[in-house]
């Protein structure tokens, strides 16, 4: 199998990988946001939460950078004006999805975390994401 | 085990993958530096280049990304986190980090 053959199939599985990951850093956002107060079964929820944040949002994203560096290399994007800014946004996803992370942590040790607003920036970088790999803009 | 006792097992268990993180990006930037590069020069072959360079950039977008992590989660002073970042931005600062990372982790023993 040559390299045209496997690209199509690495692309799949990067878009797949891609959105595991943002449901799962949305899905925390909107958990985060709407902490209910006094319930006996938020430490039950925080850490069911964050066992799927380890097993399955870490690894995909973990997934989309190495399959977006190796498509990136293969296909010779790392000039384009495109790729550079959806570089952006997803290191902006990235350092998103560590501090809700940490916060979860902080969560589930019993400490109040002040809720934030998110999941307009996850949502709005994602679909900026979308664009930028579809509509390929500047070059 | 007590709600407290949990909070520090995970404390620790955070720091042991900041040292992990640590140690991985400092010998892929060592194995980059020391060997893949002089490699280059002397053999013209840059195949150890092309392999070392992406894997020291990831080992270093994931430190980045554990150091957020660990400070998000609370329980660093400011002059801690930022010791932690430039930890990554310097060339082997993660390294050098690790004895601060072990007192760290000691205190929650």
């Amino acid at each position: 199998m040559n390299l045209a053959e496997v690209y199509p199939w690495l692309k799949a599985l990067h878009i797949a990988a891609a959105l595991v990951f943002v449901s799962g850093v949305l899905a925390v956002a909107i958990f985060l946001r709407s902490l209910p107060k006094d319930n006996p079964r938020l430490a039950a929820h925080v850490r069911s939460i964050r066992r799927w944040d380890r097993l399955v949002t870490t690894p995909a994203m973990l997934l989309v950078w190495r399959l977006g560096l190796t498509l990136a290399l293969t296909g010779h994007w790392f000039a384009a004006g495109w790729l550079q800014v959806k570089l952006v946004l997803v290191i902006i996803l990235s350092g998103l999805h560590g501090v809700q992370s940490g916060r979860l942590r902080r969560v589930g040790g019993g400490t109040r975390v002040q809720p934030s607003y998110v999941i307009v920036l996850i949502v709005g970088c994602s679909v900026g994401i979308a664009v930028l790999a579809i509509v390929k803009p500047w070059g | 085990m007590t709600a407290t006792e949990d909070w520090r097992r995970d404390e620790r268990r955070q720091l042991r993958q900041l040292e992990l993180a640590a140690i991985v990006e400092g010998t892929t930037l060592l194995l980059l530096v020391g060997i893949a590069m002089p490699l280059k020069y002397v053999t013209g072959s840059a195949d150890a280049v092309h392999i070392m360079g992406p894997g020291h950039g990831l080992a270093f977008v994931a430190y980045c990304w554990v150091a957020v992590q660990s400070v998000a989660g609370g329980g660093w002073t400011r002059s801690e986190a930022m010791r932690l970042f430039l930890g990554a931005l310097l060339p082997f600062g993660g390294l050098f980090n690790l004895a601060f990372l072990s007192r760290k982790a000691a205190r929650l023993r």
